[in-house]
């Protein structure tokens, strides 16, 4: 894996969210959120379901419009209501928790739609791009199959392949694993890890501690809207200061703890 | 007395039987049959219908068909489209349009193009474009709900991965959302279809020169101009038949391809 690693030739971008607000109506879910990835480091963002995580996430690519503050990527001011929505969004690739191929294109196809019709890249050209993530993903000689013959894990390895055909500068992970049968989590966790080794900027919401903690540089640990503890990865989830921080990760980590 | 469950399943299906076969004398001793074979089935006598029922009716049925269709489906797609727009005016015209020609028969809006229309305004069109304007228009209203149903039925998700992929909306909408309600709308429409080519057939209320009749037009002249009871009637029927039936057959050939590769 690690020469395909090195094949992966990234240009990475950063991330700086500052005061970031987001309300469903009266119910305000992100509130003021500050954060920052530097070009090619690994952001972790853990914490409670309905604590605003994926809100956040999904606010960097403006699948959700944010009520406030402001988000740059890259070079784009993604809160600028003149951005060009559509060129940033060529420099972030995403990753859902329930995949979101496009079942009715083959893994090739669902790879290589976009460079096509967006980037007006040569079939030809777009194709080779493509199976090079492919292979990288494992999943070279499943071009010609369909979504629904695959299993949870390789189509969710075949989503983080799609999302890098676009060849961004920044991937968004959504609980990539959540969705997955506890065998397949790992495959697509270790292409995440040789992602990051490659140097790809990541902003990724995850309950995998022990994939936080390994690949992660930073974490933050948002609770109720807001960023209750910030820290490298080992310092947040190693050893929490707050105690909202210890507690979910006491439930998180051992399951079996209760204190009633 | 009482019946063990064997002994009434027994006793029902003997009962069936013997009203069935009671009702097929009745109607044996009942009918006239030679009159009712005239009636319907005088097919000998058909000659003179021939070969003009199928090169301009059937002709004419299958181009309205194919026109008013074309025209409902281009209306349609707008309609469904207008009516999940974010601009509230549209969504209000949209449900407006397809409550008010969902609502009235097809023959009113006929009628109101063939005749109204030209009261009003001094338009002469041509009968096709009458037809395909008038049937459009309702089979349009139709088709909207259908085609919106479809959409939505499409998970949000696809449209969040191809924006994600930045494709502009218009293109996720072509690339990836519309092919996929495709499918799902596939036999409702196929419905629609079937029902525009029976509408057709109101196409008579107009009038029409000889090359433009279509096939009912072709049997009511024929009950008039023929000794043969109502059989120029069946026969037309029965090339609506003809029509629809390998409609439904293609469509459910093109519905099993889809399931193949569905996920």
């Amino acid at each position: 894996m690690s020469s395909d690693t090195n094949k992966l030739s990234v240009h990475a971008s950063g991330v700086e969210i500052t005061g970031l607000r987001k309300a469903y109506g009266s119910n305000e879910v992100l509130k003021g959120i500050d954060l920052n990835v530097a070009p090619g480091e690994v952001v972790c963002l853990i914490g409670p379901s309905g604590s605003g995580k994926s809100t956040l996430l999904r606010c960097v690519n403006l699948l959700e419009q944010p009520n406030g503050g402001t988000i740059m990527v890259g070079g784009f001011n993604a809160t600028d209501p003149d951005v060009n929505l559509d060129k940033m969004r060529q420099q972030v690739g995403m990753v859902f928790q329930q995949f979101n191929l496009f079942p009715h294109l083959t893994v090739l196809e669902n790879c290589t739609i976009s460079p096509i019709k967006v980037l007006k890249r040569k079939k030809a050209e777009a194709e080779k791009i493509a199976l090079g993530h492919l292979e990288r993903v494992g999943l070279g000689d499943f071009g010609d199959r369909y979504p629904d013959q695959l299993s949870g894990g390789q189509q969710q390895r075949v989503a983080i392949a799609r999302a890098l055909s676009m060849e961004p500068t920044l991937m968004l992970f959504d609980e990539p694993t959540s969705a997955l049968d506890p065998e397949t989590v790992g495959e697509v966790l270790s292409i995440m890890k040789n992602l990051a080794q490659a140097g790809m900027t990541m902003l990724v919401v995850t309950h995998e501690m022990a994939f936080a903690k390994e690949v992660a540089d930073r974490v933050f640990f948002m609770d109720g809207g807001v960023v209750v503890e910030e820290g490298k990865a080992a310092d947040v989830i190693g050893n929490p200061q707050q105690p909202r921080t210890q507690d979910f990760l006491r439930r998180v980590l051992d399951p079996t703890h209760v204190d009633i | 007395m009482a019946m063990t469950t064997r002994q009434r399943a027994r006793m029902s299906k003997t009962i069936q039987i013997a009203i069935f076969i009671i009702a097929i004398i009745a109607l044996v001793l009942a009918v006239d049959w030679d009159k009712a074979v005239y009636a319907f089935f005088s097919f000998d006598k058909l000659g003179p219908m021939f070969p003009g029922m199928i090169l301009v009716g059937l002709k004419n049925t299958i181009f309205y068909t194919i026109i008013s269709f074309a025209f409902g489906l281009v209306l349609g797609l707008l309609l469904a489209l207008m009516k999940m727009a974010s601009f509230a005016p549209y969504r209000w015209f949209a449900t407006a349009f397809i409550e008010f020609f969902r609502g009235i028969p097809a023959i009113l809006v006929l009628l109101a193009f063939g005749f109204g229309l030209p009261q009003a305004f001094g338009t002469q069109w041509p009968q096709p474009v009458n037809v395909m304007c008038a049937l459009g228009l309702v089979s349009a209203a139709y088709i909207a709900e259908t085609l919106r149903a479809g959409l939505q039925a499409v998970p949000k998700g696809q449209t969040e991965a191809a924006r994600s992929l930045g494709m502009p909306a218009w293109r996720a909408m072509v690339t990836i959302v519309i092919p996929q309600a495709f499918k799902i709308v596939l036999p409702p429409m196929t419905n629609e279809i079937i029902l525009l080519t029976k509408d057709t057939s109101l196409a008579f209320i107009l009038g029409a020169s000889m090359a433009q009749y279509e096939m009912t037009k072709f049997g009511r002249d024929g009950i008039s101009q023929i000794d043969a009871g109502i059989t120029p009637l069946v026969v037309a029927g029965l090339f609506y038949l003809v029509i629809t039936i390998p409609l439904s057959l293609v469509a459910r050939k093109f519905e099993s391809r889809a399931a193949k590769t569905k996920r």
